[in-house]
């Protein structure tokens, strides 16, 4: 038996939009000594109390009406680090959205509350959570402060003790391994659960790190087995898809999505990078009607974008619907202001349009907006923005144009495969295919020979050349994380033998802070931000 | 929109209305200022409810998972963890009922089932038994020939043959058979049908998972035992 948790102590709130619904949830939480809880009819009021106050249990229906479900609510609730991994959030649902929810593809829920339920079930559950998260705290906190190391020893900790939960510590272990780099651990739990038994979390684990690994063909076999035993575990298709197109194999990668897009559709991600993956195989029709819902989709979602606007005005004009195309466009200003990522996808997707549509002169005023407007981004554009670029020159005639923002999206993105992957796709589409082929290799070349210069040189104790070498190559390519993370690295160890200056410690912020920008959950972070504070606070 | 989505949808609009009657009946039978009724007779009330409700409820997963919509999630879980919460959901009609549940079960014990749809089948199972138990019903679980059972008994007359003969020793159950119109069967057709199912949905390369019906294993009336591989 679990040790009886106060309820009394915790703050709680509910979400439904149903006032009875409400008023069930309160009168059992009170019946349970519960004191102190809120309670919002809809997504937005549930964000903006959240906003305001901390919560140790959220309880939210996933059906919430016309605005965000329950899933968006998670979402943003976790995105903008509304909630911590301290509160609960659980997910009510009725047997009709089982499956919606469990196609999400990031975030979950601590726990599904299936309707109908009785207060004694409430009870139970919630005792058990309390006591599950108060196990997990020292994980938790290690989680948030990304530090992999940390976590991993705590876990084992609590492995160790053979408790009640080992396989969902197994699987969080597993995960955070594969977060930290650790492909060879996070394999050996999945090949030791899946010796016992046919899970699909595990293949689907094993999956990704043969993936990561950048084995595509074993990758996709187990990605393929995995759907055979499960075809309704709906991540497998996203990850299907994803070892379909590292072997280029496009129009299979389109069909996988497709299936998944159908059990679930539910996810913005998913709607659109099925309208991407079918603009590009010429499926027109499929393109426009998958960007119809992200965009639709995505109203109420954190991760609502201008990007997924461009699709579908790009897909209605492959249609010949050029008007409704620029109607979506306009849409962007309605939804995003005068963010100038939207400023730049507004003009480069008028550009492209209006080119269609016969309107030269429309479609160069709108190609020199957007590369005003991708100027204006300056040193951290997201490189998808310069994919972009290339797509739009390329459909303008003009694709040689591209090459210079093609070079710094691959210089700082040398090492990053996946998207290496999608800017030979796009350079392929628009004829440029040798070129880029060329230039990712020069690139690779030259970054891994400045970087690789750079550690030799910290080796041999020569600091100060080192530095002026990554330092240098830092500033060329401001948001490529290797790069910046061993700049970062020199100086810091420059400063822990030699003695700290506040220049260099400046300087170390601005490397982390590039990083952060760029990838604010990559693993080597905490281990520099670790030493920068105890080398900030010793002066 | 074909004529079997229409009452599946109204089947969920029916369910939702039950799962609020059936927490209005909790508060009736939690304010001492209820002049209503006694709590004993809202107790069974909301027992009724439940029934019901739970029937809805196995025949939306029974028409999901015959468009092929149903998702299984099989994940491993503790079974005292779960035999925990399934008595404690079933507990408050047990004592108005003036029966004593329990569970028996290896703490350390684990097994691998999705739990939403055992704890379907578990609850729906202890639900009937709380109609011809006479004192006791027990919850428990072990590990047998290499699978995991779980078994729901009580200390009533036993299950007539005519319910046995429903499930042969070896195969498939006929479902479809019309011979057999014993009293009693027809309320539980649904019940076992839906227990069937779930039990099938839980395989591995080697086994299947099946149920099975017998009298007199511990407790003199009948018992109900789902095996799980």
């Amino acid at each position: 038996m679990a040790p009886p948790a106060d309820f009394s102590k915790k703050t709680y709130l509910v979400i439904d939009d149903f006032s009875d619904m409400r008023s069930v949830m309160r009168s059992i939480l009170h019946s349970l000594g519960v004191t102190r809880i809120d309670q919002a009819r809809d997504g937005n009021e549930a964000i903006g109390l959240m906003e305001r106050r901390h919560y140790d249990v959220v309880l939210c229906d996933y059906n919430l009406g016309s605005g965000k479900d329950g899933q968006q609510v998670l979402e943003e609730a976790r995105h903008r680090a509304l909630i911590g991994v301290d509160t609960i959030f659980i997910m009510v649902t009725a047997e009709n959205t089982r499956e919606m929810v469990m196609g999400a593809v990031e975030f979950a829920p601590d726990n599904y509350l299936a309707k109908p339920f009785t207060k004694e079930l409430i009870k139970t559950r919630l005792a058990k959570l309390f006591e599950r998260k108060s196990d997990l705290a020292e994980v938790n906190r290690a989680l948030v402060a990304k530090d992999y190391g940390g976590a991993i020893a705590a876990l084992d900790t609590l492995i160790a003790g053979k408790p009640r939960n080992l396989a969902e510590l197994l699987r969080l272990k597993a995960d955070t391994c594969i977060t930290a780099n650790r492909y060879d651990d996070a394999m050996a739990i999945y090949d030791e659960v899946l010796e016992g038994r046919d899970l699909n979390w595990a293949h689907l684990g094993k999956g990704r790190v043969l993936f990561q690994q950048k084995q595509y063909v074993a990758a996709q076999e187990v990605f393929e087995r995995l759907l055979e035993l499960d075809p309704n575990f709906i991540p497998g298709y996203d990850w299907l898809a994803r070892a379909q197109f590292a072997q280029k194999a496009f129009p299979a990668a389109e069909k996988t999505l497709q299936k998944g897009a159908k059990l679930s559709p539910r996810s913005v991600e998913r709607q659109q990078r099925l309208g991407e993956l079918a603009l590009s195989n010429d499926d027109r029709e499929v393109a426009e009607s998958a960007f119809d819902r992200a965009v639709a989709f995505a109203k109420h979602s954190v991760h609502n974008h201008p990007s997924i606007y461009a699709g579908l005005a790009k897909a209605k004009s492959a249609n010949d619907k050029h008007v409704e195309a620029l109607k979506v466009i306009g849409e962007i200003d309605k939804t995003f202001g005068d963010d100038p990522e939207a400023a730049f996808y507004k003009a480069s997707t008028t550009a492209v349009v209006k080119r269609r549509k016969g309107d030269a002169q429309g479609a160069a005023e709108a190609f020199a907006a957007a590369g005003e407007a991708m100027n204006a981004l300056g040193e951290l554009a997201s490189p998808q923005l310069a994919l972009e670029m290339v797509k739009t020159c390329s459909e303008l005639g003009e694709p040689e144009k591209a090459t210079g923002y093609l070079r710094t999206a691959i210089a700082n993105n040398h090492d990053d495969h996946a998207f290496l992957a999608e800017v030979m796709h796009v350079c392929e589409e628009s004829g440029i295919a040798e070129e880029a082929d060329a230039a990712i290799r020069a690139i690779q070349q030259d970054v891994v020979r400045t970087n690789n210069q750079g550690v030799r040189l910290i080796k041999q104790g020569e600091f100060g050349a080192a530095i002026e070498l990554l330092r240098q190559a830092a500033d060329e390519m401001p948001a490529n994380k290797t790069i910046n993370l061993n700049a970062a690295k020199a100086c810091i160890i420059k400063m822990e033998r030699n003695g700290t200056s506040p220049e260099e410690i400046q300087l170390v912020r601005r490397y982390i802070e590039r990083v952060q920008h760029v990838a604010p959950g990559d693993w080597r972070l905490n281990d520099v931000q670790t030493r920068l504070q105890r080398l900030a606070t010793e002066t | 929109m074909d004529f079997s989505d229409i009452l599946a949808s109204s089947i969920h609009d029916i369910k939702n209305s039950l799962g609020l009657i059936f927490n209005s009946l909790d508060d009736l039978v939690d304010d001492p200022a209820n002049q209503l009724a006694d709590p004993r007779k809202a107790s069974l009330i909301k027992h009724e409810v439940q029934r019901a409700n739970n029937n809805l409820v196995q025949l939306l997963t029974l028409y999901k998972l015959g468009n092929a919509q149903l998702a299984v999630r099989i994940a491993a879980h503790n079974l005292e963890e779960f035999c925990e919460e399934v008595v404690a959901e079933c507990q408050a009609v047990c004592t108005a009922l003036g029966l004593d549940l329990d569970y028996d079960c290896d703490p350390e014990l684990t097994g691998y089932f999705d739990w939403e749809l055992v704890r379907g089948v578990l609850t729906s199972s202890i639900g009937n038994a709380q109609r011809y138990a006479h004192a006791r019903i027990r919850l428990s679980a072990a590990e047998e020939q290499g699978m995991l059972v779980i078994r729901v008994e009580d200390d009533g007359a036993g299950f007539p043959a005519a319910v046995i003969d429903l499930l042969p020793d070896d195969g498939q159950p006929d479902w479809s058979s019309e011979s057999e119109t014993a009293p009693g069967t027809s309320r539980t057709r649904l019940g076992l049908y839906f227990a069937h199912q779930v039990a099938r949905l839980h395989h591995t390369p080697e086994a299947f998972g099946r149920i099975g019906l017998s009298n007199a294993h511990h407790l003199p009336g009948g018992c109900f035992e789902l095996w799980l591989p």
